[in-house]
């Protein structure tokens, strides 16, 4: 691999536009530029769900600090190497402690987590590993941790976003591995 | 909610929220209209109308979800639907399989194999084609990390270009996402007996 998931997470700060681009080490004129470029709707909205996800103009009832918290554990447990050191960064970059970035990678047994950060934290263990396996109940444990059903829309997209982007880099991984 | 596993079926599935849809709690005018533009369909509208809390998320998948499954070029639309079919069958999705099934039969007018793969399940019987289709989003689905160049062999064996590879790659993973939403926000239903 041509990038590790800090030197990755790191370039965050010069900054680009493009998440995945970063997270993938894609060149400008390499082959995955151009096999990229052949949808230019994915690209743009794939980093247009980053945005909506990570950086909402309205963040509702759900923190930064939650949001790039869940991502982390989803990311352990997909696993994606890069995503985890790539939200372990944002959490850093948000003036967050190396113990409370360790508590959310652990996930629900995580230590000094907020009522609200176990409950979030056990939505994401079920859905990341087991999706068959939700039920009512854990909606319901959701509510009574305080989030609404906007909030509880939010949180079930970014987990199934942050797979779903795990899988996205996965391919260009291999792709750009063969060449 | 239902008290035993739903079968995979390609009859029409339907599917229920367990969370408030914005048509119960009285959409704002920019939910209203995504949801109109995005589930035309009465029938598919719960699922819509309950992402709708999160417009601009909902935007955005949407975006994704219509190129990767439909966007012109690359991969062949039955081949990402058969991808979209095995992830769905592996993480449990019955009405997801139903769907996609269900468009797989109707693009390569053969119900035959996908039938194979709903009930027999992923390690059914497959033309070589399908099979490296197959084998690969369900490893995708399983264990993205410990997948290697090596992986794509059946694929390129059977003739897919890279850009094909990465299309399946992503329907695949694009169904990562389809699934977990829709089995946690809500449930397949089964077919009503006619």
């Amino acid at each position: 691999m041509a990038h590790d998931g800090t030197s990755a997470a790191t370039t965050q700060v010069a900054g680009t536009s493009d998440v995945i681009e970063q997270l993938a080490g894609i060149t400008p004129g390499s082959k995955l530029a151009q096999l990229r470029a052949e949808r230019p709707v994915l690209v743009k909205a794939t980093q247009g769900s980053h945005e909506a996800l990570f950086e909402p103009e309205d963040l509702g009832g759900v923190s930064h600090r939650e949001r790039d918290g869940l991502a982390l554990r989803v990311a352990v447990l997909t696993p994606s190497p890069k995503l985890v050191a790539w939200h372990r960064a944002r959490l850093t970059g948000q003036g967050e402690g190396a113990a409370t970035i360790a508590a959310f990678g652990q996930g629900p047994d995580g230590a000094g987590l907020t009522t609200r950060e176990v409950a979030l934290l056990r939505h994401a263990d079920i859905l990341a590993n087991t999706p068959g396996e939700a039920t009512p109940a854990n909606i319901a444990a959701l509510k009574a941790a305080g989030f609404t059903p906007r909030d509880i829309v939010t949180i079930s997209q970014l987990i199934a976003f942050v797979s779903f982007q795990a899988r996205l880099l996965v391919g260009l991984r291999l792709v750009g591995e063969e060449a | 909610m239902s008290t035993e596993k739903l079968q995979f079926t390609r009859d029409f599935v339907t599917w229920k929220p367990w969370v408030e849809t914005v048509d119960e709690v009285g959409p704002n005018e920019e939910q209203a209209a995504l949801v109109q533009k995005v589930a035309p369909n009465p029938k598919n509208r719960e699922y819509y109308a309950t992402l709708a809390h999160d417009v601009p998320a909902l935007r955005e998948r949407t975006l994704i979800f219509n190129e990767i499954m439909a966007g012109r070029g690359g991969a062949a639309r039955a081949d990402r639907e058969l991808a979209a079919v095995a992830t769905s069958r592996i993480n449990g999705c019955v009405f997801c399989a139903s769907v996609h099934a269900r468009a797989h039969a109707q693009i390569s007018k053969d119900a035959t194999l996908v039938d194979r793969l709903l009930n027999e399940g992923v390690s059914a019987e497959q033309p070589e084609h399908e099979r490296a289709i197959i084998d690969y989003s369900v490893k995708l689905t399983r264990d993205p990390a410990g997948l290697t160049a090596a992986d794509l062999k059946p694929l390129r064996d059977a003739g897919f270009t890279d850009a094909q590879i990465l299309d399946i790659n992503n329907a695949a993973a694009v169904f990562a996402w389809a699934n977990r939403l829709m089995q946690t926000i809500g449930e397949s239903v089964a077919p009503v007996a006619e």
